[in-house]
């Protein structure tokens, strides 16, 4: 193994410093005793107190996983039976490019392009029916828009490297469609699926603008609501509540570690 | 195959589960869409729901643009109660945004002074009552910001002065209004060509080395406050609270240039959910402790002529809440521009694109 | 006769085989075309409308939009909207610049880790990229305060104000920018750093090259796929960020995302802003076509 040089070592250490210095500084002033400003005057968890008590805090918290969870369930269907589907049968070479290109669409393209057309179709479609109104519904149809070629993708690429001689081994064996699917497949296929539903998953925790633009009066999440009460004028109890976000985000990827690497 | 298709149902069914959990609530609620920090958010709408066992939920805007722009899409099925101010009304009634009130419910509408009950806008009060009045004036630190200087907008917008840093308001029509105020013209003109000099006077501001943007009132006051800035346009009452902090370093006026005077009312979205809440929030309102209580609170002047008996005497003789004769005549209204509209919509975004 | 074709080891007509494979495809693929292909054509359908005097839609076919985005406008021309689109475009290059540059010591530094420890470094750089992007952005108001070191210090130079925050401007965009896609260039670099032949990097040193050739040569076309990918993912989306101008720079240093959401927020103009996007959108392809040609095709997961 060679060894670093020490200027290399000492540039990737200022630049997770950098990486860390706003994480650390929302850390710290979070347990600052002061309602304005930045001098220090104290060490308290008093903010982090009056998180649970700030209702409307705990409803975000609660929307923004409710949100999560339903999208990636129905995402990760949709975008495993997509996966299988692009993978597994001969389409020609054009419709292979064009529904590549499709899927590619909602990865490549900046998010507010996406937020923008999903406004612009929602304002219309609520005319024919009333359950477009901004809000939880608009939401997770737009976040499983973008999360279906996520999982697509993930799953496609864990299909590709799986081979046929499992499948074709099955039908040696006389073994029927479903059960194959059921049975071999799916079972193969499952680490490609947990890791696509769980990249789904913090894709829609993480979420601003797509939730920014679809957002109603009783489906705010926390990145909304962070985002609200910054232009409102910080104060110490959002850095509370950004850490434990933060902290959350933590655990949450240690876990899937822990996960994956099994 | 046909398993699959089961487990999915079943999978659908169950992530709809939470779905309709969350959309159907069995508890009556009442909706309101209103300023940030314009009333106790944490007493009255607990005294409200003890007093009528409704749960209230506020939902908060920082400019009037953005709720316009919310209730056209969509947010008039979404809120029982929306606060406008003068200058939009008309622009509600005529994109039919809100409902006429029903009068039979709100028995304290004698409370309101007469000169609110005829209001141009809404003679009669048959579509709104009115909320809290005021002013949006200039908030400022006397660290930069002498009581003398602050008597002219050229804080803001003097180059050769250096006022520190500031934040002009994040509003279209009121920021808009005070430019062309000072520069002379009438605050409610659509000329092009005086808005075109309104709008290279707002950019040139914007490109000071102490301008630190647009912000709405609420938050550019809290950043006077923890000293952020030093100057910045916000509302009366705001200011009010702000200064209370901290009396001796912080101000606020109406520059003689002239400012903007609002009447801020409460209307009911056309499709509100609950429009019999509404009635009930606006009846208990008027009441003449609940209409004191409030404005006490928040510092602005109370339309309800029952509570004044109840104010804060400090707040009746300051002249910072309820203008005297002096002040009135520096400060302007502003009007519904109309199909105008368009022309400052535009220049808006040029102001802010630069 | 239908023909018979082997399919992983089935025997069956193609006709079969496209039937089921539509059965997968369909749920999925509906849903794209409802949510995405149709909401974009109706994007392109309503910049070509006009708007009402209180922002509401008017469907009279009008190209105002797009001259309004090239400058033409009631006050005349002038070349805002352009000046913002180019600003955009500036940013996202120095945006991207930078973060390679930051990016490739800490891939080397990560590599040069015994394997046991890299996962450790990894998690690291996993923290800040999975953190929600508004906290990572408004942290950053705490640091440039008038009264955090940083600020002070600027003060004292005499590059600002007495007293001021080093927000709104510039630099605090470009600082918010940076940190917020550096991870995005670090994760994939370092896939390709790991993979790295250091056979031929030594190659290139006994051969006296000069250190830069040696990178150039030896390094930088081995690490292009995940540099590449990382390029790709931080040039498109900081052309569209919103958030980090929003937050940072508020009306001062717009990008066209902000323009964008103004068109859907305070100015009550959806007809512009579909048109606004329309053109970051052309932004994109142009920047897809470009990379496409300069590089191998990569996977991007």
């Amino acid at each position: 193994m060679r060894r670093t040089h020490p200027l290399v070592t000492a540039m990737a250490f200022v630049t997770m410093g950098f990486l860390y210095l706003p994480l650390l500084a929302v850390a710290l002033f979070s347990v600052n005793d002061t309602r304005y400003g930045l001098i220090w005057k104290g060490f308290t968890l008093d903010w982090y107190v009056k998180l649970f008590h700030n209702e409307y805090i705990l409803e975000a918290a609660w929307n923004t996983l409710i949100l999560a969870v339903v999208s990636t369930i129905i995402a990760t269907i949709l975008g495993t039976l997509l996966a299988i589907g692009l993978d597994r049968f001969p389409w020609g070479k054009k419709t292979d490019t064009v529904l590549d290109v499709i899927l590619h669409i909602p990865v490549v393209i900046p998010d507010i392009i996406l937020a923008a057309a999903l406004v612009v179709a929602f304002g219309l479609l609520r005319l024919l029916s009333g359950i477009f109104e901004p809000g939880l519904v608009n939401m997770i149809i737009g976040h499983i828009t973008f999360q279906i070629a996520f999982v697509t993708l993930v799953v496609r690429s864990r299909l590709a490297s799986l081979g046929r001689d499992m499948e074709e081994a099955a039908r040696d064996l006389f073994a029927s469609t479903p059960y194959i699917l059921r049975r071999v497949t799916i079972p193969l296929l499952l680490p490609g699926i947990v890791a696509g539903a769980m990249l789904a998953f913090t894709l829609s925790l993480d979420d601003f603008v797509i939730s920014f633009f679809t957002a109603g009066p009783d489906s705010v999440t926390l990145p909304l609501y962070i985002y609200a009460a910054v232009r409102r004028g910080v104060s110490p109890q959002i850095h509370a509540l950004s850490t434990l976000v933060i902290l959350i985000t933590v655990v949450l990827i240690i876990g899937m570690e822990r996960f994956t690497r099994r | 195959m046909r398993q699959w298709i089961s487990m999915l149902v079943v999978l659908v069914i169950l992530s709809a589960v939470p779905l309709a959990a969350t959309t159907a609530s069995a508890e009556e609620e009442l909706r309101i869409y209103i300023w940030s920090e314009y009333m106790d958010e944490e007493k009255m709408p607990a005294e409200f729901e003890k007093k009528f066992g409704i749960k209230v939920r506020l939902d908060f805007f920082e400019n009037l643009e953005e709720m316009m722009a919310k209730l056209q899409a969509g947010g008039i099925r979404q809120y029982d109660i929306v606060d406008l101010a003068d200058y939009n009304m008309t622009a509600a009634l005529a994109l039919d945004l809100i409902q006429p009130l029903d009068h039979a419910k709100i028995p304290n509408l004698k409370n309101i002074m007469p000169k609110f009950q005829e209001y141009y806008f809404d003679p009669g009060n048959k579509y709104s009552i009115p909320y809290q009045w005021g002013t949006t004036g200039l908030m400022y630190r006397r660290e930069k910001v002498s009581d003398a200087d602050a008597q002219s907008w050229d804080v803001l917008f003097d180059d050769s002065r250096d006022s520190g840093s500031f934040f002009l308001i994040d509003s279209t029509q009121e920021m808009i209004g005070i430019a062309l105020a000072y520069l002379g013209h009438d605050p409610n003109s659509t000329d092009p060509k005086k808005l075109k000099a309104a709008v290279d006077l707002l950019k040139k501001a914007k490109q000071r080395k102490g301008c630190m943007g647009f912000k709405g009132g609420a938050g550019a006051k809290n950043d006077v406050v923890s000293g952020v800035a030093q100057a910045a346009i916000a509302y009366n009452g705001d200011a009010m609270r702000g200064i209370e902090e901290d009396p001796e370093a912080m101000g606020f006026s109406i520059p003689k240039e002239g400012a903007p005077l609002w009447i801020d009312v409460l209307a009911i979205p056309k499709e509100a959910p609950n429009p019999d809440a509404a009635h009930k929030w606006m009846n208990w309102l008027l009441e003449a402790q609940t209409g004191a209580d409030l404005s006490n609170y928040n510092r602005y002047a109370t339309p309800n002529k029952a509570s004044l008996p109840l104010i804060n005497k400090e707040d009746l003789e300051n002249p910072g809440i309820y203008p005297s004769d002096a002040v009135m005549k520096k400060l302007f209204w502003l009007k519904d521009p109309g199909d105008n509209m368009r022309i400052l919509d535009e220049a808006w975004t040029r102001i802010k694109s630069q | 006769m239908t023909k018979l074709l082997i399919w992983y080891g089935e025997l069956t007509t193609r006709r079969n085989l496209t039937r089921r494979g539509l059965g997968y495809l369909s749920p999925g693929m509906l849903w794209l075309l409802w949510f995405l292909i149709l909401p974009g054509f109706v994007l392109v359908l309503v910049s070509f409308i006009s708007r009402g005097s209180y922002g509401q839609l008017e469907w009279n076919f009008t190209i105002e939009n797009y001259k309004r985005l090239l400058g033409f406008s009631l006050f005349g021309w002038s070349a805002d909207y352009l000046r913002i689109i180019l600003r955009s475009v500036i940013v996202a290059v120095v945006t991207c610049g930078i973060c390679v540059l930051l990016a490739y010591p800490l891939a080397f530094f990560i590599c040069g880790r015994p394997a046991r420890n890299r996962y450790f470094w990894l998690t690291l750089v996993i923290v800040p990229f999975w953190t929600n992007m508004v906290i990572r952005t408004y942290a950053w108001l705490l640091i440039l305060d008038p009264d955090f070191p940083l600020a002070r210090l600027a003060a004292l130079l005499k590059l600002i104000p007495d007293g001021s925050a080093l927000y709104p401007s510039a630099l605090a965009v470009y600082l918010g920018m940076v940190s917020m896609f550096l991870p995005f260039v670090v994760l994939p670099l370092y896939s390709s750093v790991e993979r790295l032949d250091w056979s031929l990097v030594e190659a290139a040193q006994d051969l006296y090259a000069s250190r830069w050739r040696v990178f150039s040569q030896a390094i930088l076309p081995q690490t292009l796929p995940g540099l590449s990918v990382g390029v790709i993912l931080t040039f498109v989306p900081t052309m569209g960020m919103f958030v980090v101008p929003d937050l940072l720079a508020g009306a001062k240093y717009m990008l066209v995302g902000n323009l964008i959401q103004q068109q859907f927020g305070q100015s009550r103009d959806w007809p512009f802003g579909a048109a606004i996007s329309m053109g970051l959108m052309v932004l994109t392809l142009i920047s897809l076509q470009l990379y496409r040609r300069r590089s191998k095709e990569v996977d991007i997961l």
